[in-house]
């Protein structure tokens, strides 16, 4: 179920593995009632549940979070407010950082201090002993005692707060201060919420950790009930507890994932992109030798090239690109997943955990056009949103947008509007004239040109995504979705020089397939900071093996407690999975894999000596410190262009496991015929324009590829 | 001319580039001063020289950048050559902004021709000179504050000069630092040189150079609109730095404002002669700050290239603090002689009746530490000005510069510098119907002997406040609770405690 600001998406996978999609209008007032509707019309009792939300996006947008008392390292209490000091434009001089999420009223500093330093840091590096952060054993500067213990308590329950954040300087390194702290103030008042810095993400640098667990304690307590009460009509509904999409791609029980609030920011459009994954993994099982029936002969009509074929085996990177109303969210698929990153804003509030990369940018297909004062056409950043829309919508909206363009253009025509809307299209031209008439230029060129403005900024949200991250946009292909995403796909193709396009099938609700498709997702993370040359290959293996464990712990004790709290999953690491090196291991088909066998991995997050980026190397078996330098040498260069004659180091060591990725069948259930453009197809929640010199062939799987002419 | 329909699509793919540059530089770098405090800024020229993109980071940078492109045009760059400079006398600004100016190549017809410049200017936290840090308090002469790079090739036509890089890497404190900052920023200049060819290799030579040219006249255009809301003006400002480092007489500024037929004159007659400390700045600073604050009352949207530059015209006498001259020193006039001059130009906008801010912290704040194998320098925010709109933000960089904080615990985990204190300083913003912003206070312990070095401004003379606001606070700068100078050099024991606190801003109505 992905909920959005109209519609809330269903798509049910049944037992035999095929999709069926369903939309209902949203219930802005509780989700939940949107999301407990989508379930009618159901035969059967859901096996499993999965939930895409914005209740934390929307809850950072409108600022209604709770009210959270801050405790701190006296001395810093004004870190949220500080920032980072740069200002919130270049040349607006009197614009503002969105305010912090905590008042300022209600910090409390206490006396207590810990320093992490590593003045003669090749010695302490290289005696670094065993285990985690042995080589950053932070100094006890300021000891924390009893009385001072007391007095916050005593201080932080005056203000009766809904919830409480202690985030202390340095707790990345040593977080006793922190729980201590924490468990003084759960002792003076049980039912107390605390949340503790580390907890939430045990990195370095202060402001990030501070503001990203602001956010989780601002979200928390709104988040529990939201999801409490969803549960509970659930269950009145005769339905199972429901997981939740995160941030990061993989899906969490509502119980550990209410206390993993921050982790839930972007779990809306996490799940766009990991349909669109596995669309792609569909298609290469489809294509792969072995499987049915290649090329051409499932499609009576509509033969795929030989190229095609081809492709469609090697279709492991692609960039996404989901356009709907007012935004457009661009993303990045490496070796057949999602790139997962660390950092980002959501709502002007830094949140520094693993997310799906997405690249938002404010073009859609309510963004409007208008001429500034230099004379030259723009497009957005306001938009006409759902209300009053765009002027061939005839809800009142008057100013041209993206969607008028294409309205005029005849790319979207009245006929194939869902919902029964009956198209403007006189009053789209009418708007568009007026402004072609102020360029001194005609209607459809005008409308040519806002198309090309949008699609320029939609190209350089894919740009970022791929090109900033070492990868070529002409080795990927484009996965376009949402409902403006097929009428954008050509032109954006083309401006990246991309060789070809996939149109998912359930393009128009592709984020509420992935979220049926989701698999659940531990990690568990250590920090290092060893030189690669203290890695011995037992060292590493010795890791590896307690970084599993831990993770085998998480997992018996969520089998024994169905309701886990304050546990750490989400709370680590993830900077990027590593497009290089590929060793060739065999593209994974989209079969059903063994339930029994959980996919394990290992990254390593490294950087040079002196760096403050770290980057993310994957550890295989029977690495030592020296192959995985050699590796992240090899990254580095790939990405940068240049190594360092300096020592690499590792910072932290992150692993996870997973179960396997429900099995999905997409099957056609039409036989249409290939399109050549320019040519207009109609699709259930979405409209394909075929551009010029690209020709359409309708999948196997449902949906079309498009490759040029 | 490229079509008012496709200047912002240009202008996308072009910012694009740019933007690309200045991750690699940021992912790449060693030192926190460019990895955290990102005081560093990239740009990309035409075979020109004329600024066609900047990723938006550090105003006085980029602004001055033009004269370092032309500086290496004049040596006649081959395709693929990459300079590296600092010397204010040519193309520089101060000498720890190393800048590496790479002469993209492009295959033509007749062999390889340069197509473009991709420009990347980072502060280094040392260069060498007379104090670790490289801003020395006290020099007099430019060759005491640091190795003196006139522009030369680092690289030629594709290959390094490891001879060259060997004697700047013998000349500076911290030679492995160094040596990877200059690996990212050639990185840097090389990202921006392959997003230069592909925009050519899919439009076309000369649709690239059409839509560039189109793009700075469009700046221009933009530029002469809101020059021509104001046609006729006139006005004088006069302002003052506290001192030159090495006496603390002030040094007098002063500009005559006149708007004509769509340009903005500035005369700075009645300006200081250059003086004998290191406040001096080269001309392209001045015109950096020009063009900083004709940018901020253009509308955001505006792209920033070498477009809004010429309606500008600056007129300084022959001897004259403001277009500094061979020998002088000149450290502190990029961070300091910087912001007084934009101070001094926001006053005179203000008295031709433009709708400006109140002035806000007005100075950098440069603090820079040495001992025994590593040397720091970070600057600090302060208030912002009120304005009509509401108050000024606070803790911010305001003026030349915007580079971030150093997070407590990245400086505490790579320097014996413990941070007692970082704060807002509470009441420091003017009194006003809007009030100025806070200043900042920041307290260092030291815990190795060490030397700090600090160049600071608005001790004596307030930020002013607009429209009847009150002035904002000035700063304090105090070694164990007692007041130090501006400006200065102290030895520093373990166990010593500095203090700086930032100025406010001045309040509105």
């Amino acid at each position: 179920m992905d909920v959005g600001g109209t519609f809330t998406d269903r798509a049910a996978l049944a037992d035999d593995g095929r999709v069926v999609a369903h939309k209902v209008l949203s219930t802005p007032g509780d989700q939940g009632e949107g999301v407990v509707n989508s379930l009618d019309g159901l035969a059967a009792r859901a096996e499993a549940i999965v939930h895409g939300t914005t209740v934390v996006t929307n809850l950072l947008l409108e600022r209604r979070g709770a009210r959270v008392v801050l405790v701190t390292t006296a001395g810093a209490e004004d870190v949220l407010f500080l920032r980072r000091q740069d200002r919130a434009a270049l040349y607006d001089l009197s614009r503002h950082h969105p305010a912090p999420l905590v008042a300022r009223e209600d910090v409390i500093g206490v006396r207590e201090r810990l320093v992490v330093r590593a003045a003669e840091p090749a010695a302490e590096l290289l005696g670094a002993g065993h285990g985690a952060g042995s080589s950053q054993s932070a100094l006890v500067e300021h000891a924390l005692d009893s009385a001072e213990l007391a007095r916050v308590a005593r201080e932080t329950l005056a203000r009766d707060p809904e919830i409480v954040l202690v985030a202390l300087v340095h707790s990345y390194a040593d977080a006793s201060h922190e729980q201590a702290i924490a468990r003084a103030l759960r002792a003076a008042r049980p039912d107390l919420e605390v949340v503790t810095s580390a907890d939430v993400l045990p990195e370095i640098r202060e402001y990030e950790r501070f503001a990203t667990a602001s956010a989780e304690a601002y979200s928390r307590p709104s988040v529990i009930r939201y999801l409490d009460g969803l549960a509970a009509r659930l269950a009145a509904a005769e339905q199972p507890a429901p997981s939740v999409m995160t941030s990061g791609g993989g899906m969490q029980p509502a119980a550990t994932a209410a206390r993993h609030a921050a982790a839930l920011a972007l779990s809306g459009p996490a799940g766009g992109i990991v349909g669109a994954a596995a669309v792609l993994a569909a298609l290469r099982a489809m294509a792969s030798p072995g499987a049915t029936n290649a090329s051409g002969a499932t499609s009576a009509s509509g033969a795929i090239s030989a190229s095609g074929a081809q492709a469609l085996r090697e279709f492991a990177d692609a960039l996404t690109m989901d356009i709907g109303g007012t935004s457009a969210d661009a993303g990045l698929i490496l070796g057949g997943e999602p790139l997962v990153e660390s950092g980002g804003e959501v709502a002007g509030v830094p949140i520094a955990l693993p997310r799906v990369l997405v690249e938002t940018v404010s073009a859609g297909g309510g963004s409007i056009a208008w001429i500034d004062d230099g004379g030259a056409l723009r497009v957005g950043p306001r938009s006409a949103g759902a209300r009053p829309g765009p002027v061939a919508f005839g809800r009142g909206g008057s100013e041209p947008t993206v969607t008028d363009a294409q309205v005029v253009l005849g790319r979207i025509v009245a006929r194939e509007m869902s919902g029964g809307v009956s198209l403007d299209v006189d009053g789209a031209r009418a708007a568009i004239a007026a402004l072609a008439k102020r360029l001194g230029s005609d209607v459809e060129r005008t409308a040519r040109a806002i198309l090309a403005i949008a699609d320029a900024e939609m190209a350089r949200a894919l740009r970022r995504v791929s090109v900033e991250r070492g990868v070529d946009p002409r080795q990927c292909a484009l996965v376009a979705f949402g409902g403006g995403g097929p009428l954008h796909a050509c032109a954006l193709a083309d401006a990246l020089a991309m060789p070809s396009i996939i149109v998912p099938p359930f393009a128009g609700v592709l984020s509420a397939v992935g979220l049926a498709l989701a698999p659940e997702r531990r990690e568990a993370a250590m920090s290092l900071l060893a030189p690669t040359s203290a890695l011995t290959r037992e060292r590493v293996e010795a890791a590896v093996e307690s970084l599993s464990e831990s993770l085998g712990r998480d997992a018996a004790q969520r089998s024994a407690s169905p309701a886990p709290q304050g546990d750490n999953l989400l709370s680590n690491t993830a900077e990027r999975r590593e497009p290089h090196p590929r060793p060739s291991r065999p593209l994974q088909p989209a079969t059903p894999r063994p339930q029994a066998s959980e996919a394990q991995r290992t990254f390593a997050r490294m950087r040079y000596r002196g760096q403050g980026h770290e980057i993310e190397i994957a550890v295989f078996p029977g690495d030592d410190g020296s192959a995985l330098a050699t590796r992240f040498a090899e990254v580095h260069a790939a990405r940068y262009g240049f190594t360092l004659p300096a020592e690499a180091e590792v910072v932290a060591l992150r692993h996870e496991a997973g179960e396997p990725a429900r099995a999905v069948r997409f099957e056609r259930e039409d036989d249409p015929a290939s399109v050549i453009g320019p040519a207009t197809v109609q699709l259930p929640d979405a409209t394909l324009y075929v551009a010029d010199g690209w020709r359409a062939t309708p999948l196997p799987i449902g949906g079309w590829l498009l490759e040029r002419r | 001319m490229t079509s008012a329909l496709d200047l912002a699509v240009w202008s996308s793919a072009f910012a694009m580039v740019a933007e690309e540059m200045g991750s690699v530089l940021i992912r790449g770098s060693l030192s926190p001063n460019i990895r955290e405090r990102r005081d560093a800024s990239c740009a990309l020229f035409d075979a020109n020289g004329q600024m066609i993109a900047q990723a938006a980071h550090i105003p006085v940078h980029l602004g001055a950048l033009p004269e370092a492109v032309r500086a290496v045009r004049a040596q006649g760059p081959r395709p693929g050559d990459v300079f590296l400079l600092n010397s204010p006398w040519a193309g520089g600004s101060h000498l720890p902004d190393l800048t590496m100016v790479e002469a993209i190549a492009l295959d033509g017809a007749n062999g390889p021709e340069v197509c473009g410049y991709a420009v990347v200017r980072a502060h280094h936290a040392d260069v060498g000179g007379m104090s670790p840090g490289s801003m020395p308090q006290g020099a007099t002469e430019l060759v005491q504050e640091g190795l003196v790079l006139p522009p030369v090739r680092l690289v030629r036509e594709g290959v390094q000069d490891e001879e060259l890089l060997a004697l700047v890497l013998a000349n500076v404190r911290t030679p492995d630092e160094r040596r990877g900052d200059l690996a990212a920023q050639r990185a840097s200049c090389t990202a921006g040189a392959n997003g230069w060819r592909a925009l050519i290799q899919r439009h076309g030579r000369a649709a690239v150079e059409q839509a560039g040219a189109s793009l700075l006249d469009y700046a221009e255009r933009r530029a002469r609109a809101r020059l021509a809301q104001i046609e006729g003006a006139t006005s004088v400002a006069e302002d003052a730095l506290e001192g030159d480092g090495v006496s603390e007489r002030e040094v007098p500024l002063k500009v005559a404002l006149r708007v004509h037929d769509g340009a903005l004159h500035l005369d700075f007659a009645g300006t200081s002669p250059m003086v004998a400390g290191n406040v001096n700045c080269p001309i392209q600073v001045t015109r950096a700050a020009a063009l900083f604050v004709l940018r901020s009352i253009l509308d955001d949207d505006v792209p920033t290239n070498d477009g809004i530059a010429r309606p500008i015209v600056i007129t300084t006498p022959e001897d004259c603090c403001v277009a500094a001259k061979a020998p002088a020193a000149v450290a502190a006039g990029n961070v300091e002689m910087s912001q007084r001059i934009t101070d001094l130009l926001f006053a005179a906008l203000a008295a031709a009746g433009v709708d400006v801010p109140a002035q806000g912290q007005g100075t950098m704040n440069n603090v820079t530490f040495g001992g025994r194998g590593w040397t720091f320098y970070e600057t600090l925010g302060g208030g912002q000005g009120a304005s009509a709109k509401g108050p000024g933000p606070s803790g911010v960089h305001v003026g030349m510069s915007n580079t971030r904080n150093t997070p407590i615990e990245s400086l505490e985990h790579a320097y014996p510098i413990v941070i007692e204190r970082y704060a807002l300083r509470e009441g420091s913003g003017g009194a006003g119907q809007h009030r100025g912003g806070e200043g900042v206070i920041r307290r260092y312990r030291v815990l190795e002997p060490c030397t700090v070095t600090l160049l600071t401004e608005r001790r004596a003379r307030a930020p002013k406040g607009a429209h009847g606001g009150g002035d904002g606070a000035c700063g304090e700068n105090l070694l164990n609770g007692a007041p130090l100078p501006a400006k200065c050099r102290r030895a520093l024991q373990p166990g010593d405690v500095l203090e700086i606190r930032t100025p406010g801003g001045g309040g509105w109505g």
